[in-house]
């Protein structure tokens, strides 16, 4: 009955609202069996729908996050091994020293004669020279070269060789050892790139160019396999790992999270 | 109370209902933290050989089933080692039943002067069931670098000792042997406890 009353009340009080009036009155009052139904329409029934509608939401933004992939990164593939060698300066150089720095790396001999034996130290070349095109946020962008022939290649023909390709020594680094053991474990073991001396002096290898990041973990592999070493890929790669390490902060570090976890690789 | 004043009420009601469900659901959705830095290795980075603290020639291998914390250091270390080890230590009891799950080895990279003896002294003292590993130079070596483990040997000046330089970080294997997660140094017993526990949800 007070519900009833209640009811009333509200009709004789609506004079001021003439919608709600007609809103009640257009509704014959033997559909109302119970007050029940015109209070909680709002709340059951529609609330519902507001959860509906929520998930719904959150489905379609993961979907989108996933189909569009606002966000690109590169996957964290494994740990750069770590190491210490000797530089075309004959200094010693370690891992430690590129920490915080995006690092590419590539291995090659100095004695390895067919045409195409250069292409990686090209393509390396070209990155160097064009590395000014692309914002990496204040990251130093370091080179790396590294012998698998220490034997031959000692700190002197690395220095004539980085000349004859006009390398910038001051951030591309010849490197290479007194104990070939060293390379091995660091080229093959580490960076886990195939070499063989068929004969002396004659190495077959697969090509490979990495990319490391500031924290030690390589990021981007260069072959016939997986990336196409490619001077404008590489650039746009290093781009991207520098966006991750400026804006992976916060909020933002749930998108780039979210962006590893849906595998939103670049290309 | 008029009409209208309960369609205002029941929308604000809704909408703070709507609001505490959002974070709610944000809260439940949002990715995990962690404190250290997530690795997606496919596969492990090699197994490798050593001698642990009892003399006994171990692989890592063996410990395939565990979640393998590796740690490079070495018992005369000054200041860095005995930091991490101890927050080491104290994580293990806040992993509660999951501790069993865990083995922390600490990698001596100064194998000249860490006998297994010593290691074991060491490496106990933080953990009972903390394991040392020591081997030939060789050996290290090859255990150290494809972890991205650097060393170095330090003459001080003036001194009959020297010192190691070496990466502080800290290795989280998962029971495949795959690289998980790196904990820089300086990482607390409560945030590497809390990143563990989440990996072996």
């Amino acid at each position: 009955m007070v519900v009833r009353g209640q009811h009333i009340g509200n009709r004789t009080m609506s004079h001021i609202d003439p919608s709600a009036v007609s809103a009640v009155d257009s509704t014959p009052e033997e559909e109302f069996p119970e007050e029940r139904q015109l209070l909680p329409s709002f709340g059951s029934i529609k609330l519902i729908w507001f959860v509906y509608g929520a998930f719904g939401l959150l489905l379609l933004i993961t979907f989108g996050f996933v189909i569009f992939q606002p966000i690109k990164v590169l996957p964290r593939v494994r740990l750069a091994p770590g190491f210490i060698l000797t530089n075309q300066d004959g200094e010693s150089v370690n891992n430690e020293q590129f920490r915080g720095k995006l690092t590419l790396y590539n291995f090659t001999y100095t004695r390895c004669q067919p045409p195409g034996c250069r292409q990686f130290d090209l393509i390396m070349k070209e990155v160097q020279d064009r590395i000014g095109e692309v914002e990496t946020y204040d990251l130093p962008v370091e080179f790396v070269t590294i012998t698998f022939d220490p034997e031959q290649d000692t700190p002197k023909a690395l220095k004539a060789y980085a000349e004859e390709l006009g390398a910038d020594t001051a951030t591309w680094h010849f490197l290479t050892s007194d104990d070939p053991k060293q390379i091995r474990r660091v080229v093959g073991t580490g960076f886990q790139v195939y070499y063989k001396e068929r004969t002396p002096g004659d190495f077959e290898f697969i090509p490979t160019m990495i990319l490391v990041d500031g924290w030690g973990i390589v990021r981007g592999i260069y072959n016939d396999r997986i990336y196409v070493a490619d001077a404008d890929r590489i650039l746009s790669h290093f781009n991207v790992v520098a966006s991750e390490a400026a804006f992976s902060k916060g909020a933002g570090r749930a998108g780039y999270e979210a962006a590893h976890l849906f595998l939103c690789f670049a290309d | 109370m008029s009409k209208k004043v309960k369609w205002i009420v029941g929308i604000l009601v809704v909408a703070v209902l709507l609001f505490i469900g959002a974070y709610f659901v944000g809260v439940l959705l949002r990715p995990y933290s962690y404190h250290g830095n997530v690795m997606q290795s496919t596969d492990p980075p090699g197994d490798f050989t050593l001698i642990d603290h009892n003399g006994n020639r171990m692989n890592l291998s063996d410990y395939e089933g565990k979640w393998v914390i590796l740690y490079y250091g070495y018992t005369f270390c000054p200041d860095v080692c005995p930091t991490t080890m101890m927050q080491l230590g104290r994580m293990m009891p806040l992993l509660g039943k999951k501790t069993k799950d865990v083995q922390v080895f600490m990698i001596s990279v100064d194998p000249e002067r860490d006998t297994p003896e010593r290691l074991k002294e060491y490496v106990t003292y933080f953990h009972p069931s903390f394991i040392g590993l020591t081997g030939t130079p060789e050996e290290v070596a090859d255990a150290a670098a494809p972890f991205g483990i650097y060393y170095k040997k330090q003459e001080v000046e003036g001194a009959s000792d020297y010192l190691m330089d070496h990466t502080a970080s800290v290795t989280v294997l998962d029971p495949q042997g795959r690289v998980r997660l790196i904990w820089p140094y300086g990482a607390t017993a409560e945030e590497m406890a809390e990143d563990l526990l989440h990996l072996m949800r």
